[in-house]
C-alpha cells in the first residue's frame, strides 16, 4: 500500500490533530466575517466572497482528508489509469484561481512541455494538487510583506519521471525541514516555518494521498523555485499505441 | 478614536478586524508579522497592539519580549487574539501577563468582533 519510512499516516491521531488546528482558521473568518453585517448594521459589509471562498478551503481540506483515508482503508479501489496531467492542472488551477484572487496571491500554471499521461488515480492526484494548492497559497498570503506574492503550480519531465506541484520562493525550504516538519506534524503548532503559519495540515494531508498512490510529496526545484511535487511514472499504455 | 497596530497573518480576517475596528472609528495598520509591526509601531506610535502569537518566522513571545525592549513601547498595552487553545497557553499566561505586560488573552475562534470592540474601548479608555 504506502511506501517510505514512517509517513504521517491517513487515521492518525497527529494527522487529525493538525487538520483541526487548520481548520479553526477558516471557521473563525467566516464566523467573523457573518457578524460583521450584524456588528456594523450593514449586512453588505459582509464580503460573501470571502466567506465562500474560506468555505471552500475547508471543505477541499476535509474531502482531500476523506479520501486519503478512503484509498488508505481500501473503502475507495485505487484504480490507477492514464491521467493527463496537464489537463487535471488546468482543472486545479481554475478551483484554486478565485481563492488565490481572494488572498493576492498571483497564481501561474506552467508545464514543461508536452507530456503524456501518468499512471495515476484521477480523483485522488487532483484531491492531492488542490490540498497543496490551498495550502500554499494561504501560506504565501500569510508572508510578511512579500511583493509581488505568487506560487507556481508546475508540471516538468525529471530523470525520475513527470513532477507535478507547486513552487514558490521558498529559499529556506529543504528536504530535512521537510522530513522534519513530517515527524512534528499535529506536535508541533507550526511545523513548516520555511513555508508559512499554521498546522500545514494540507500538505500533509497531499502528501498521505500521494502515499497511497505510491508516490510521495518531496522538496524539489523548478525554474529558479523551490517547493512541494511529487514524481509520477508515465503510462507505458499508451506509449505503443 | 485609537490607532491600532493588528499583527495578524491571515489576510482575510485582518480585513474583517480592520473594517470592524474603523467602523467604531478606530485606525488600524495591518502587518502580517514581527518584523514588519516593529517597522511599523517606528513610523506612527500605536495605542495597542492586538496580536496573534503564531507568527511567519517569528515566535510571537519572542516578538513581544523584543517590542517590550524599546522603553517608548513598554507601556502600550497588548491584546493577545490567538488560535492557540487556552488550555495550552496556560503555561506562559503568566510570562505573557507578567513579563510581558499582556492586558488581555482571547482564544480567537471563540472571540467575536464586539467583544475585540469592547474590550479595545476598555483597554484605550484612559488614552
Amino acid at each position: 500500500m504506502a511506501i517510505g519510512d514512517d509517513p504521517v499516516r491517513v487515521g492518525s491521531d497527529d494527522l487529525l490533530l493538525s487538520i483541526a488546528e487548520q481548520l479553526k482558521v477558516p471557521l473563525t473568518t467566516i464566523a467573523r466575517q457573518a457578524e460583521l453585517g450584524q456588528l456594523t448594521g450593514d449586512l453588505r459589509m459582509t464580503d460573501v466572497g470571502a466567506i465562500g471562498t474560506q468555505a471552500a478551503a475547508a471543505l477541499t481540506l476535509v474531502d482531500s482528508y476523506l479520501l486519503g483515508l478512503q484509498l488508505w482503508s481500501e473503502q475507495v479501489e485505487l484504480v490507477m489509469e492514464p491521467v493527463s496531467v496537464s489537463s487535471l492542472l488546468v482543472d486545479v488551477a481554475h478551483e484554486l484561481s478565485r481563492f488565490a484572487q481572494y488572498y493576492g496571491v498571483e497564481l501561474e500554471l506552467r508545464v514543461g512541455g508536452r507530456y503524456g499521461p501518468v499512471m495515476s488515480h484521477q480523483r485522488g492526484l487532483k484531491a492531492a494538487l488542490l490540498s497543496l494548492g490551498f495550502s500554499l497559497v494561504e501560506a504565501e498570503a500569510s508572508r510578511p510583506e512579500r511583493r509581488p506574492r505568487h506560487v507556481t503550480l508546475g508540471f516538468h519531465r525529471t530523470p525520475h519521471g513527470l513532477v507535478a506541484g507547486m513552487y514558490g520562493e521558498y529559499e529556506e525550504l529543504r528536504a530535512d525541514r521537510w522530513r522534519t516538519a513530517l515527524d512534528l506534524a499535529g506536535k508541533a503548532r507550526q511545523p513548516l516555518t520555511a513555508i508559512g503559519t499554521g498546522s500545514a495540515a494540507g500538505l500533509f494531508v497531499a502528501d498521505a494521498i500521494f502515499r497511497s498512490m505510491n508516490s510521495r510529496l518531496r522538496v524539489g526545484r523548478y525554474q529558479h523555485e523551490q517547493g512541494l511535487a511529487a514524481t509520477l511514472q508515465p503510462s507505458r499504455q499508451l506509449q505503443f499505441v | 478614536m485609537s490607532n491600532i497596530l493588528l499583527i495578524e497573518p491571515n489576510t482575510l480576517l485582518a480585513a474583517t478586524y480592520t473594517r470592524a475596528f474603523a467602523h467604531v472609528g478606530h485606525h488600524v495598520v495591518h502587518v502580517a508579522g514581527g518584523q514588519a509591526a516593529v517597522d511599523a509601531a517606528d513610523r506612527r506610535m500605536p495605542d495597542i497592539l492586538l496580536m496573534e502569537l503564531q507568527l511567519p518566522a517569528h515566535n510571537g513571545v519572542e516578538f513581544l519580549h523584543e517590542f517590550r525592549s524599546y522603553p517608548e513601547w513598554a507601556s502600550i498595552p497588548v491584546v493577545v487574539n490567538t488560535t492557540i487553545p487556552p488550555l495550552i497557553l496556560a503555561d506562559i499566561e503568566s510570562i505573557l501577563h507578567a513579563d510581558l505586560g499582556v492586558v488581555a488573552v482571547c482564544y480567537k475562534p471563540r472571540t467575536t468582533l464586539l467583544d475585540l470592540v469592547r474590550l479595545i474601548r476598555e483597554c484605550t479608555s484612559g488614552i
